[in-house]
């Protein structure tokens, strides 16, 4: 399979007044054609961090350090600059749907002139061919075209996250990025949209990146899951290798799944992690897990562990998982 | 919340608002003015101010419309200032007249070219008294005054003014000097009594004058004989020499000096600015919170008096109201109060409307807290600190709001306020009359002040509105 | 435990809330009336002592609404609340007083449910100020602190001074938690307690709050829209889909065994952490989006979206819960059939 994003390095430092925070330290993974990478943890792990740098667009004092390498479609975009980044690349090649973008727009004008607008700033068309346009991409994401003279406040958020869905499809990227598309959404609503990303990846033919904190979730959408820790990858490995009989080899993703309700299991007791995710400016020495892990041993608080193939297409950044 | 918390507030504050540069100014003039106003009597020439503004004999040693002093910098004749000698030279001499006499001398250095316009002697005196004054000039000359005869005193005022009780004893000094020709030419009426102590004498002294630089005694002799009865006695002497510019700020044409009328008038200035802001800003932020804790009928009513009010004129209404009753200050800061309290509502109630919905009201509710402990504990603290700028902006206001009813004519006689000497000023024609040192100053304190609490509101207003501070 | 009312702690009976929308006095006097909003349209049902029972809903289900009658944050259209043999749909002021010393509430989100200017001493001192709770200050410390232990915030005191915006997510549920318990409630309405709390430490908090439950023999009223924590959480179910319960039952009977087409799409939707469904399309037996709770459909609430539905469903009155045994209760007439 071919690649579609590879990621070298990645550091994306938030530079404060009490010192560097490391939202993203040394983070490397790839990205095949028409595969849909999933990326879980806590909230602040740097799941959405990651989305953000790929579209090079850190909020301030965030910056994406040297060394780090973003080759999309064989092109390193790190060097280009930002008027390129903005023409070429940005919702061109690589779209993102925001986590609550829904509750983003703009509650004073109609769906269309808001649709319109983001098409006509990226396309020349005349507004009849846009509206037409328009029209095509509501019907995919199964709304009717009616909706282009409803206001927000007189849809429902599954209604908003269709449009916002089918704005970030517009430009035909390669590439979307979806932070927690689902979340402020009701179950069956949930389900709705979900079967609609799936249908939308295969009739244009893209890629996913899908930021979520629902480990049950990333079940049902990911060929491949990345499991991010403190800024760091601790698992990466295929939906099988993660979700399947085995089960995952980190203690971390470990203990994420034994914490998630099981709906057709009754449970006496789930597991959880003690303790907080670690503060960013300051990280524990060694494996940043380990002062939460139940399975630390001596080495995991003096050395940091390497993010390892353990089997193929299967890495591990944890000492009880080398080989 | 502990103390300590409330310094880490204070402290939190204080880094954002030493950034606000007009901020500081403002500060620092407040500052200014406090000091002033703790310190009143250092800075007051005229101790006994506040009372005697309006007693005319309390002023009677001042000369009227007196520029300031120190516009003699800009003048090419200089003229004398105001000066007071209060500790004369007591000492027992043998007189000619009186023999053994108690010779009270004060000495005065006459470096001007006009001469002041008055020389004042006051005492206080007891039983019975009898003395002669009489003035030795540097150029060795006698000037003889006149006497004064006191029987039955009690601590009563002795005063004796060179310019109306010595007017024919100079006159004797004239014609000793002046030649016949030159007095026969002129009118003794128009002669003023200083000016001829304060010239050089010789035949042409009455068209003439030229002045006479140098030390004056002023002697009060007493014959001593009076002291052998207690009951004759003499206090509190001494020498007011009533100059031709006078004060920091010169004086009005009823002689009040315009500098003490000016600090006098500050602490009543901050006192209505600050008893009307507080109090209508406290009293406006429970309205709007109570307005929107309520909601519903409440509410509607409460925005319905809300909406009179803030429709309504206050000057007109204030001035009918002062005009009806008598003039108080309290029923001027009333009637403020009255008007002001609207200031803030709109956008407390519409903050409260927000901080109502917030999940924590809602808990304490759940909690069994009742409305009033929800009002006063949760809303109000949240509120107040923007309260803060807002009674700050709502000073100057008040300041000038009462300024205006001074000007008018109907502020409270039994204070001092800075409208009240622009009402004056206004009242005697001072800007016909070129007495630009009565308009100015108070104008332009009016001014200060107001432009003090702006920059001190404007200020906090950036540092506590903006976000609630809440998180 | 041995109650002579059936262990029935809390039974809600047919209750009702309708919001009337905001009207200006010109839509009034014209009769324009605009659509009453029937958040809560006829809700029965009952708590015994002990038990965690479950309120499950999509938004716009009236699930909270209900939370917030129980809590008598608002009043009731109709119906009625009788708590522990006592009927407190209306009281006046010191039996409301009294009634919220005795249910208390934990809210969605631990932080906004906290001024962000009180310290956790002064969040955990309020309700015993309110309550006029005898005893000074060392007195109510002595309290906190029991309470803060009861909820395993270790050292207790190292808490008492940090402001609510100093603690973490699972630290201030902790917090709310104990609040509520220093009064030594009955019951408590769990709003949503665990859904902004991350997934490593959920399970830390609901284990707590069980804890809690049986330590104190205290009673739960758990609302929310995860049927997955619900299933480990709770005794019994009660599904809401606009404004009235479709079907209750003991959680694992509703669960593995439902009988309303409605409850079958909320447990399909639900994803379960399990391999090889990336390529599925799930099959959702429902579609389309819960309707306004301002417009209610005729006949049985559910019937627009519902794919078993019959002319009779929306001709017919409303159906009403059916009890299939066991205390599994039900609102669909056509049941047997799908």
């Amino acid at each position: 399979m071919d690649k579609l994003l590879e990621v070298k390095n990645l550091k994306l430092y938030y530079h404060t007044s009490k010192g560097a925070v490391r939202a993203l330290d040394d983070v490397s993974f790839d990205l095949y054609k028409g595969e849909t990478l999933g990326l879980v943890g806590e909230s602040g792990c740097g799941k959405t961090t990651t989305g953000v740098a790929l579209l090079k667009m850190p909020s301030p004092p965030g910056r994406i350090e040297p060394g780090s390498q973003i080759i999309l479609d064989g092109r390193d975009i790190m060097p280009l600059p930002e008027k390129e980044i903005r023409k070429n690349v940005r919702w061109e090649e690589v779209a993102m749907v925001f986590q609550g973008a829904m509750n983003c727009l703009t509650p004073v004008y109609t769906i269309g002139k808001q649709m319109l607008e983001t098409l006509q700033e990226h396309r020349d068309m005349d507004k009849a061919q846009a509206e037409e346009l328009i029209k095509e991409y509501l019907g995919l994401v199964g709304l009717p075209p009616e909706v282009m003279g409803r206001y927000p406040h007189e849809l429902s958020g599954g209604m908003k996250q269709r449009i916002v869905i089918a704005t970030a499809l517009f430009l035909k990227p390669k590439l979307v990025i979806l932070d927690e598309p689902t979340t402020a959404l009701d179950v069956i609503v949930q389900a709705q949209i979900i079967n609609l990303l799936k249908k939308l990846k295969k009739t244009f033919d893209l890629s996913f990146i899908f930021i979520t904190h629902d480990l049950s979730l990333e079940a049902e959408v990911s060929d491949r899951i990345c499991v991010m820790y403190a800024g760091k990858i601790a698992e990466l490995g295929t939906n099988q290798q993660i979700y399947g009989e085995q089960g995952p080899m980190h203690p971390y993703t470990e203990k994420l799944l034994q914490a998630t309700p099981l709906l057709h299991k009754k449970v006496d007791s789930l597991s959880y992690i003690p303790g907080t995710p670690p503060d960013l400016i300051d990280p524990p020495k060694g494996c940043r897990f380990h002062p939460r892990c139940h399975k630390a041993m001596d080495k995991c608080s003096q050395e940091e562990p390497p993010l390892l193939e353990v089997e193929p297409g299967h890495m591990v950044a944890c000492w009880r998982c080398g080989k | 919340m502990s103390m300590k918390d409330v310094g880490y507030r204070f402290k939190e504050f204080w880094d954002d608002f030493r950034k606000e540069t007009s901020g500081l100014i403002g500060l620092g003039i407040l500052v200014l003015s406090l000091v002033v106003v703790l310190f009143e009597p250092v800075f007051l020439p005229f101790k006994d101010v506040d009372g005697n503004w309006r007693n005319i004999s309390y002023w009677q040693d001042s000369p009227p419309a007196a520029p300031p002093a120190w516009t003699n910098l800009f003048a090419a004749e200089k003229s004398a200032t105001t000066a007071y000698l209060n500790d004369p030279i007591v000492e027992d001499v043998d007189d000619p007249d009186f023999g053994l006499a108690r010779v009270y001398t004060f000495k005065y250095n006459y470096k001007y070219d006009k001469s002041p316009l008055d020389i004042i002697f006051r005492a206080k005196g007891d039983g019975m008294l009898f003395m002669n004054l009489s003035v030795i000039r540097p150029d060795g000359e006698t000037v003889y005054l006149g006497q004064v005869y006191e029987d039955g005193l009690a601590g009563d005022d002795i005063r004796f003014t060179v310019d109306t009780d010595a007017r024919s004893s100079v006159y004797e000094f004239i014609r000793a000097h002046a030649s016949e020709e030159a007095i026969a030419n002129s009118d003794s009426s128009n002669v003023k009594a200083t000016d001829i102590i304060f010239a050089k004498a010789g035949a042409d002294m009455l068209s003439a004058r030229e002045p006479l630089k140098g030390e004056y005694l002023y002697k009060v002799t007493i014959p001593a004989s009076l002291f052998e009865d207690e009951a004759n006695r003499i206090d509190e002497a001494k020498l007011i020499v009533t100059g031709r510019v006078s004060g920091v700020l010169g004086t009005d044409t009823s002689k009040r000096d315009i500098y003490s009328g000016i600090i006098a008038g500050l602490k009543w200035a901050l006192f209505i600015g600050l008893v009307t802001s507080v109090i209508s800003v406290l009293v406006g932020v429970l309205y709007g919170i109570i307005s929107a804790y309520f909601g519903g009928t409440t509410d509607t009513i409460m925005s319905f008096i809300f909406e009179v009010f803030v429709s309504m004129p206050m000057l007109p209404i204030l001035i009918v109201l002062s005009a009806t009753f008598k003039p108080s200050i309290w029923i001027i800061i009333g009637a403020m109060i009255v008007f002001y309290w609207v200031g803030p509502v709109k956008t407390v109630r519409s903050m409260a409307l927000q901080i109502k919905e917030e999940t924590y009201i809602e808990a304490a509710k759940a909690l069994g807290a009742g409305k009033w402990r929800i009002i006063f504990k949760h809303m109000a603290p949240i509120l107040l600190p923007y309260s803060f700028a807002n009674m700050a902006l709502s000073v100057p206001g008040a300041i000038v709001a009462e300024s205006s009813l001074s000007l008018l004519g109907l502020g409270d006689p039994s204070i001092i306020s800075w409208g009240q000497i622009l009402h004056d000023a206004q009242l005697s024609g001072a800007t016909l009359n070129g007495l630009w040192w009565w308009i100015v100053p108070p104008g332009l304190f009016i001014a200060v002040m107001g432009m003090t609490f702006a920059f001190l509101g404007f200020a906090m207003d950036k540092i506590l509105h903006p976000k609630l501070r809440t998180r | 435990m041995s109650d002579k009312s059936n262990d029935v702690l809390l039974e809600v009976k047919d209750l009702k809330k309708h919001f009337a929308p905001h009207q200006s006095l010109a839509q009034t006097l014209s009769g324009k009336n605009r659509r009453v909003v029937k958040a809560v349209d006829g809700v029965s049902f009952s708590i015994h002592r002990g038990e965690i029972f479950g309120l499950i809903g999509e938004s716009g289900s009236g699930k909270t609404t209900t939370g917030k009658l129980v809590m008598k944050l608002i009043d009731p259209t109709s119906g009625s609340i009788v708590f522990n043999g006592e009927d407190v749909t209306v009281t006046d002021k010191e039996r409301t007083q009294a009634y919220r010393r005795q249910v208390q509430m934990i809210f969605q989100d631990p932080y906004a449910s906290m001024n962000p200017r009180f310290k956790i001493k002064d969040v955990m001192d309020e309700p015993l100020v309110i309550h006029k709770i005898e005893g000074d200050h060392v007195e109510h410390e002595k309290m906190i602190i029991k309470a803060l232990t009861e909820v395993k915030l270790n050292p207790p005191e190292e808490f008492m001074g940090r402001y609510p915006h100093m603690l973490s997510g699972g630290q201030r549920q902790r917090i709310a938690t104990a609040r509520t318990l220093i009064l030594n409630p009955m019951m408590l309405v769990a709003d949503e307690p665990v859904s902004m709390i991350d997934l490593s430490t959920r399970a830390e908090i609901l284990h707590m709050m069980k804890d809690v439950q049986r330590d104190l023999g205290l009673t739960y009223l758990y609302i929310t829209h995860d049927l997955s924590t619900a299933r480990y959480f709770t005794d019994r179910i009660a599904v809401m889909y606009l404004g009235r319960i479709v079907e209750m039952g003991r959680a694992e009977d509703l669960i593995d065994n439902p009988l309303h087409p409605y409850t079958k799409a909320l447990i399909e939707a639900v994803p379960e952490p399990r391999t090889g469904k990336v390529d599925v399309i799930k099959e959702l037996p429902i579609s389309g989006e819960i309707p306004s709770p301002a417009n209610i459909p005729s006949g049985c609430r559910f019937h627009t979206r519902c794919p078993y539905a019959k002319p009779e469903c929306s001709s017919e009155a409303e159906p009403e819960l059916m009890d299939v045994g066991n205390g599994h209760f039900h609102a669909c007439r056509r049941y047997k059939e799908i």
